[in-house]
């Protein structure tokens, strides 16, 4: 370690002359690794925002169940008391005819004035159940038991959707992590095994002086971290912009939907590229270094 | 220092570039190794660097048995050495200090040794006034002078010189000798090989080898 921080000023030198021989080549790679990490960064945004509004919606699950004929409104709160306390079950509360009706005149809006033509409320007391996704089916087969429950009603095509969705998206978006890390991988590593052959005189020298392989291999990983870097860095600009164009443009057309706040958003997609990049130009960088040649013998 | 034991190496080609080879170099000697043009002159000095390894018999260079798998160690024995090597294999795009100093910074030397050290070598070979020339600029004889300080500068237990004097007009050959053989002294023996007999010393206690097609004819005349 101490001969790392020793040479240094020797290695970012040589790390500038690396990256300096093959110019053009290098900043077409850096390029390259930016526009697929931008690709990525997109496609964790989209994951991100996805996920977002799934645990929204998730939060959101609920069933309905409603009530035997003869049951007292006594009896009704004694059963919501009931279901609250079952495993799975977020809430659940009584909802009268009253609120019902209230209800549907909201959905309705204009077209209230129907229910007016209903001399008594039509609708019926039920109780609202919020439950934990993943507990669905259980909660609705233990409710659907107890005595004084009519029928049971759930919204389940609605999240079976909702639940496809965000394992298609969960899907794309690992494959688009595998791609992005494969790609970047391989162009790091094909831009270290170059700079390693146009260098490959020096190398050899440097061996038939008996320099360690550490001390000859350390300014190629710093070249291949800092060109991933930058590459992390273009990419992470590049989505920031977006991400606050595209917020300013959906806020306006589609403000329903649940978008998270925008500097959480651009802070994990930048915090999650930068990493990438880090992790990707480092182990790729070693893996480019593994073409010299570890005889010993310096031919 | 350097010991062999009936070593021979043969090729993949099946040349046998050296037969039975048996000797002993001590700190301090100077060496003469002279024969012809592909005698195995050089093939000795890439035994002695761990470049090649023995076919047969037994090699040991300041401790350490030059065979295959000994990488660590023939890295490490190769730091205590200071080669010039015939196509000089200095650092292209690089001042003739960075060359020089590049040779000593993973010995653990501190910057400010590393830059006293080559300062110092240039000036004995009489180059100090080129340290910011870069190497691709420098006339043959200077190039070779080169190698050589980046070779001393190390403090080597040995100097290994390949043909240092090849391709050089006379007046510089001779003074290519005679500073290698100013590096000499009683912890660094210097070996140097030449196909030109008459820019040999006639040192007293010099060891002398001939190689005609791969055996040696040893003469110490002390």
């Amino acid at each position: 370690m101490k001969s790392f921080f020793r040479n240094f000023g020797y290695y970012l030198s040589e790390t500038w002359k690396i990256i300096r021989l093959n110019l053009a080549s290098n900043i077409v790679s850096v390029l390259g690794t930016a526009l697929i990490l931008f690709l990525f960064g997109l496609v964790m945004a989209g994951s991100g925002i996805g996920s977002r509004l799934v645990a929204m919606l998730n939060e959101e699950a609920e069933i309905s169940a409603y009530f035997d004929e003869e049951v007292t409104v006594k009896e009704a709160q004694a059963l919501v008391d009931y279901t609250e306390k079952l495993d799975g079950v977020r809430s659940a509360r009584l909802v009268s005819e009253e609120e019902a009706r209230d209800r549907m005149k909201e959905i309705l809006g204009e077209e209230a004035s129907i229910l007016e033509l209903f001399e008594d409320n039509p609708f019926e007391a039920y109780m609202e159940i919020r439950i934990y996704m993943d507990s669905m089916e259980a909660v609705m087969k233990r409710v659907q038991d107890l005595e004084g429950i009519s029928y049971v009603r759930d919204n389940r095509e609605v999240l079976d959707q909702v639940e496809r969705l965000t394992g298609a998206l969960r899907i794309m978006g690992l494959l688009m992590t595998l791609a992005v890390g494969f790609t970047t991988f391989i162009i790091i590593s094909h831009m270290i095994r170059q700079g390693i052959y146009n260098n490959r005189e020096q190398i050899n020298t440097l061996r038939l002086l008996g320099a360690p392989n550490g001390f000859i291999g350390i300014p190629y990983v710093i070249a291949g971290l800092l060109l991933t870097i930058v590459g992390g860095a273009l990419a992470s600009l590049g989505i920031s912009v977006l991400i606050v164009k595209a917020y300013s443009g959906m806020q306006g057309t589609l403000p329903f939907i649940p978008l998270p706040p925008r500097t959480e958003l651009t802070g994990y997609i930048n915090l999650l590229i930068i990493s990438v990049s880090f992790l990707l130009g480092f182990f790729g960088s070693l893996f480019g270094l593994s073409s010299i040649r570890n005889d010993g013998s310096g031919r | 220092m350097i010991e062999a034991r009936q070593v021979t190496l043969q090729y993949q080609d099946d040349t046998l570039a050296l037969q039975d080879v048996n000797l002993s170099i001590k700190p301090g000697d100077l060496v003469y190794i002279t024969g012809p043009s592909g005698s195995g002159k050089t093939s000795l000095l890439k035994l002695f660097m761990g470049i090649e390894y023995p076919t047969s018999g037994i090699l040991t260079v300041m401790g350490q048995t030059v065979k295959k798998g000994e990488t660590a160690g023939i890295r490490r024995l190769r730091r205590s050495i200071g080669p010039v090597f015939q196509e000089f294999k200095l650092i292209k795009g690089r001042t003739v200090m960075e060359n020089v100093m590049t040779g000593m910074r993973f010995l653990g030397m501190r910057k400010k040794d590393i830059r006293e050290a080559a300062a110092y070598a240039l000036d004995r070979v009489g180059l100090g006034h080129k340290k910011t020339s870069l190497v691709e600029n420098l006339s043959w004889g200077e190039a070779q002078r080169v190698a050589i300080a980046r070779a001393v500068a190390r403090k080597p237990s040995i100097i290994l010189a390949d043909e240092p004097t090849g391709n050089l007009d006379h007046d510089n050959a001779v003074n290519i000798m005679e500073i290698l053989k100013s590096f000499r002294d009683s912890n660094t023996a210097v070996i140097i090989t030449t196909h030109a007999t008459h820019l040999i010393g006639q040192e007293a206690d010099a060891m002398y080898i001939r190689i005609d097609n791969g055996h040696l004819t040893i003469n110490r005349r002390a």
